[in-house]
């Protein structure tokens, strides 16, 4: 029987054109100067989506460039896979209005998932699920996030990390024989939610005048329940447990060594995050991708970019095996490898 | 790491002049004791000690010396 082996052909990624400079953040935070910002996040500047442009505009005009630069055609799309915290609506599903705009087939399978930080990962798992057990030929894997809209501007723990963005990546069926995409490790401690949350919009508290009301917190920034709420201290906390836990178990399961892996890609969380991983798992920092300057923080678009810059920058080449790893929002995180070809 | 060491510590995650804790002071009353303080605290003790501090026991703490106790026997 022929072979059905996931591999990744293209990753395209979109930004908004609106840039949030440490200038600007330095003018609304006036305790931090522009040099504070930039050496205590790593970032230069984030990509900030317009007042009436969402994550799916953001994920569509990425997905066009997988048309424009692959010789993939729209009507061989087979399933579209839509990785957002950052809906449209409640319903209907934005995947499904994402089909009719991108003009693919109606035989299209089409879902979103609601993960942030892991979600590529996670889709990844399943665009490969998809294609070996004979579902899809092309699955179009979209992530695409617009936090900006949750975060209180007068909020500096959230509002100088994230950035908004998309990326698209096109999944196919090849022959290969040996796996390209796995193993996977995944992990969830729902323990954690809490701690990483917009409280209010959806069916367990309701927006209301009182939820709108802005407060300041201990450590002098302001937000209501319908912001984006984020306790860094238990995030980074988790992390350092979960994360080193996840990359173990994903050596043993695929039988590799570090010294095997050629890159390693964690979801670029913020500059402090990911010095203190590299340096507590002992990776060669020529081998640990940072990509995280010019975007910050776009939750599940992070993985993505980065393997996109690997490329440009030929820090990925054909033939490498790069190990991805996804942690935050849930918790939830998940790890795997992939044999670039 | 012996108490004086946890102060050298301390000092250089709120980015203070050296012998400027003294170890009796309130937390409340160190200058840069804050979020990002906080995160870099656990990520010092961990890098040293190997171990993961609670940051709700750290949120707790109200002295140097509550820090100090969080991290019980590694410290003589």
């Amino acid at each position: 029987m022929k072979k059905k082996t996931a591999i990744i052909k293209l990753i395209e990624y979109e930004l908004p054109e609106c840039f949030l400079t440490n200038e600007i953040l330095a003018t609304d935070f006036p305790d931090w100067s522009v040099e504070r910002i930039e050496q205590k996040t790593g970032i230069r500047v984030r990509r900030i989506a317009a007042q009436y442009e969402c994550a799916s505009d953001l994920g569509v005009r990425a997905a066009e460039k997988i048309f424009i630069n692959s010789s993939c055609k729209r009507e061989e799309i087979d399933y579209l896979l839509l990785c957002t915290q950052s809906p449209d609506y409640f319903l209907p599903t934005t995947a499904c209005l994402m089909q009719d705009r991108l003009g693919l087939p109606n035989s299209c399978g089409a879902l979103d998932f609601n993960l942030g930080c892991s979600g590529y990962i996670y889709g990844l798992g399943l665009a490969k699920g998809l294609i070996e057990t004979g579902q899809a030929y092309n699955v179009l894997l979209v992530t695409a996030e617009t936090y900006s809209k949750y975060i209180h501007p007068s909020d500096r723990s959230v509002r100088t990390l994230f950035g908004d963005a998309a990326t698209a990546t096109l999944i196919q069926r090849s022959s290969a024989t040996k796996e390209i995409i796995g193993p996977f490790v995944y992990g969830t401690d729902g323990t954690g939610g809490k701690n990483l949350i917009v409280p209010t919009g959806g069916s367990r508290l309701l927006r209301s005048k009182e939820s709108a009301e802005v407060v300041e917190d201990e450590h002098g920034n302001f937000r209501s329940q319908d912001h984006l709420y984020m306790n860094g201290a238990e995030i980074f906390t988790f992390t350092l447990i979960s994360v080193p836990n996840a990359v173990k178990k994903l050596l043993f399961l695929s039988g590799k060594k570090m010294e095997d892996i050629d890159l390693f890609i964690f979801h670029q969380a913020n500059k402090f995050m990911l010095e203190h991983l590299c340096k507590k798992l002992k990776l060669p920092e020529n081998k640990f991708f940072i990509s995280f300057k010019d975007y910050g923080n776009t939750v599940s678009s992070t993985i993505p970019i980065a393997l996109n810059d690997a490329l440009s920058q030929e820090k990925l080449r054909a033939g490498d095996l790069v190990m991805l790893v996804g942690f935050g929002v849930g918790y939830s995180w998940g790890a795997t490898l992939v044999r670039w070809v | 790491m012996n108490k004086q060491e946890f102060i050298v510590l301390l000092e250089g995650v709120v980015e203070a002049e050296p012998g400027t804790i003294t170890g009796n002071e309130t937390i409340e009353s160190i200058p840069g004791w804050d979020s990002l303080a906080i995160v870099s605290f656990i990520a010092m003790i961990d890098e040293s000690l190997g171990i993961t501090l609670s940051p709700k026991k750290i949120a707790d703490a109200k002295s140097v010396d509550d820090l100090v106790a969080l991290i019980g026997d590694n410290i003589i």
